[in-house]
């Protein structure tokens, strides 16, 4: 009767032993594949979310510039300080306190170059790209505006805000995830003379996608022309848009999303917009240095622009995830490391059990090395058993654990930036850290990984806890026994 | 002469001062049956444990067909040359009879066991059903399995009742004389002793 065989009937006619050491080796491998699993849930879902979340590049003018542009036109104007250069314009006007000098820009000298947008926009790298128009008031046509009662409105204009956008599912409100569409659709390029109303105010004039809205200049004293744009979209937000300035012409339900060209009309500026921000969007996150990189390097005239990242959550996101994944990598080392004293322990409480049938053996003229391999054959029989029943769990325990320390993960990111919201004061809004694409799977890889990692285990604990049968005598074994 | 014990002297090496052996010179021959008599301490079960190459002397050898036992490896010469038959025993609780009876060797088990008086219904069953007379015998069937010439039995009677113990010395007898082997018993019964054909007296080393 050789090893092979004394092994495999030890296995099945001891079912104590064998189940306590099937128990052991079902969960380190659980452990293990948990690890696994919950490590490539969470590269994967950092992948993806980053992705998902997206990154861009922000465009804004740069405010120095600006000052210095008015110096420079400035210097153009007569002797006394009078006349218009480069969209600059300086005048005197006499007042009862004496001359006065009044002076203002056109949407040309403060808006964004379209010709630079388009250039940026045309950059490798570059999926899609959005202009916002700077915050426009326009008088109510044929509907009311959203108001508070307490409030004394005689100082306020009267008007609701229009934001302009090439492609409003790109706006910074839309991107953050606080804006989202109710019903309809979002406005898209080439959309002209269109909006998308907040609920509220929809509600309260019975507007329905469809309708069309009237607006009207406010600079207009005869209020004669009338803007027409037809509601494609009602949007709903998670909180209400910070206003940008006081009164109830800036208050949240009075936003009124159109298309990039509508605010200009509807201020009497037609052909003279006001782009206040371009947002490019990149469309592999990965890419995301070398995009910008590339952009940089456009002939145009950067003085007069900010280009700012737009990808602080990523930064977020994967410092998060980069924790769940180390978190993950220190379980499965420490399962190993745990691992290996457990099975070394039991493999010794093994050995010296056996001590009779060791001696027995060796007294029959058994070599030792077929004693430890009888035990190795055991264990090894024990840890195919248990890869059967831990392969086969798998799925379901992995996918437990794995969305409990995700999570658990997004909770604890979620709990910081609750604690953190009130520390800084900003317009700046993160985009949401929804995370998607959770997906974790047991691949063939891992049930490998896992498989030679326990046969190591296993191998490496008979090893060590079988040095004691190398040294092992028969006569000291059997004259004990005696 | 099959095996040989040459001027071997012995002792634990945690107490050299006692002497265990002290120059044993003895020979064995086939088809024989020889019994060691002695107190406890004489020394009946170190030197058995040598014969059967458990353990190498301190001085002097132990030679089987004239070769010493190192020649081969101890290993070698257990598996090969001797089998044991011990006092408790020493089956393997987790096998039959019959695969207990296959460790020993190439013999046929179910011959042996019907040899020695075990009955076909225990061959499957665990050998710790058996009664001690009945395991033995799975023991000395265990040792007929072997075909080495030698068999070396510690105090075999020791845990039998009178009548099984007679029934195994009956057995050891048969198998020294009629398969020509080689019978080392050792024994503190001075009766049973006396059914050996050679009887060794050990004394306590003074």
């Amino acid at each position: 009767m050789n090893s092979m065989q004394r092994a495999w009937r030890s296995v099945i006619r001891k079912p104590i032993k064998t189940l306590l050491l099937l128990l052991v080796i079902v969960t380190i491998s659980l452990l293990i594949l948990c690890g696994m699993a919950s490590r490539n849930a969470s590269v994967q879902t950092q992948d993806n979310t980053r992705q998902a979340i997206g990154a861009g590049l922000r465009l804004d003018a740069n405010e120095r510039n600006r000052f210095k542009r008015i110096k420079e036109a400035s210097e153009h104007f007569d002797e006394n300080g009078e006349g218009s250069y480069g969209g600059v314009h300086q005048k005197i006007i006499n007042t009862a306190w004496g001359p006065q000098w009044s002076s203002w820009a056109d949407n040309s000298f403060d808006s964004l170059q379209m010709d630079d947008i388009k250039k940026i926009a045309a950059v490798p790298g570059i999926a899609d790209y959005n202009i916002t128009t700077v915050i426009t008031p326009a008088l109510p046509g044929n509907f009311n505006r959203i108001e508070d009662a307490d409030n004394d409105q005689y100082a306020d204009i009267g008007c609701v805000s229009l934001i302009g956008n090439r492609k409003m599912a790109l706006d910074f409100n839309v991107l953050s995830g606080n804006v989202s569409i109710k019903s309809g659709r979002m406005v898209e390029a080439g959309d002209q003379n269109v909006c998308v109303i907040s609920e509220q105010l929809a509600k309260a004039n019975s507007i329905s996608v469809g309708d069309a809205l009237q607006f009207k200049n406010r600079r207009d004293p005869g209020n004669t022309t009338i803007y027409e744009s037809t509601v494609i979209g009602i949007y709903q937000t998670k909180q209400l848009m910070s206003p940008k300035m006081s009164g109830d012409t800036y208050r949240s339900e009075n936003i009124v999303f159109t298309d990039l060209r509508f605010p200009e009309k509807a201020e009497g500026y037609e052909n003279d917009p006001l782009f206040e921000h371009a947002y490019f969007k990149i469309g592999d996150v990965d890419q995301y240095d070398s995009v910008k990189t590339a952009v940089e390097k456009i002939d145009i005239d950067w003085e007069r622009y900010d280009l700012i990242d737009r990808n602080g959550n990523m930064s977020t996101m994967s410092s998060n995830f980069n924790d769940l994944a180390k978190i993950s990598t220190l379980l499965i080392v420490i399962t190993f490391i745990a691992g290996l004293v457990i099975l070394f322990l039991i493999f010794v409480f093994w050995v010296k059990n056996r001590n009779h049938e060791i001696g027995v053996l060796l007294a029959l003229g058994c070599k030792k090395v077929n004693i430890l391999g009888q035990l190795l054959v055991e264990a090894l029989i024990i840890t195919f058993l248990s890869f059967a029943i831990s392969f086969a769990c798998a799925p379901v325990i992995t996918e437990v654990a794995a969305n409990y320390l995700v999570t658990q993960q997004t909770e604890q990111a979620q709990m910081q930036k609750d604690i953190n919201a009130d520390k800084v004061l900003t317009e700046y809004r993160e985009s949401e850290q929804t995370v998607v694409g959770v997906n974790v799977a047991v691949t063939d890889e891992m049930m490998a990984f896992c498989g030679s990692g326990m046969i190591s285990l296993v191998g490496a604990s008979v090893g060590i806890a079988g040095i004691s049968i190398l040294r092992k005598k028969p006569k000291d074994i059997l004259s004990e026994l005696s | 002469m099959i095996l040989e014990a040459k001027n071997v002297s012995y002792y634990y090496k945690s107490n050299k001062e006692a002497l265990i052996l002290d120059n044993v010179n003895y020979g064995f021959d086939c088809g024989k049956m020889y019994a060691i008599l002695g107190p406890s301490g004489a020394g009946k079960t170190t030197l058995l444990s040598l014969l059967a190459g458990l353990d190498v002397p301190i001085k002097g050898q132990i030679l089987y067909d004239g070769k010493p036992l190192t020649s081969k490896g101890l290993t070698a010469h257990r598996k090969y040359h001797s089998s044991l038959v011990f006092q408790n025993y020493n089956l393997i609780d987790y096998l039959t009879p019959i695969e207990n009876v296959k460790l020993g060797g190439k013999g046929n088990p179910e011959t042996l066991l019907g040899t020695i008086g075990i009955g076909k219904e225990f061959w499957k069953r665990n050998v710790l059903q058996l009664s001690g007379g009945q395991q033995q015998r799975v023991a000395i069937a265990r040792a007929l399995a072997s075909e080495a010439k030698l068999l070396l039995a510690d105090e075999p009677t020791g845990n039998l009742d009178d009548a099984t113990a007679w029934d195994v010395i009956d057995l050891l007898k048969r198998i020294a004389h009629e398969e020509n082997k080689c019978v080392i018993v050792v024994t503190h019964n001075k009766e049973l002793a006396k059914e050996a054909d050679a009887v060794i007296r050990m004394e306590t080393h003074t």
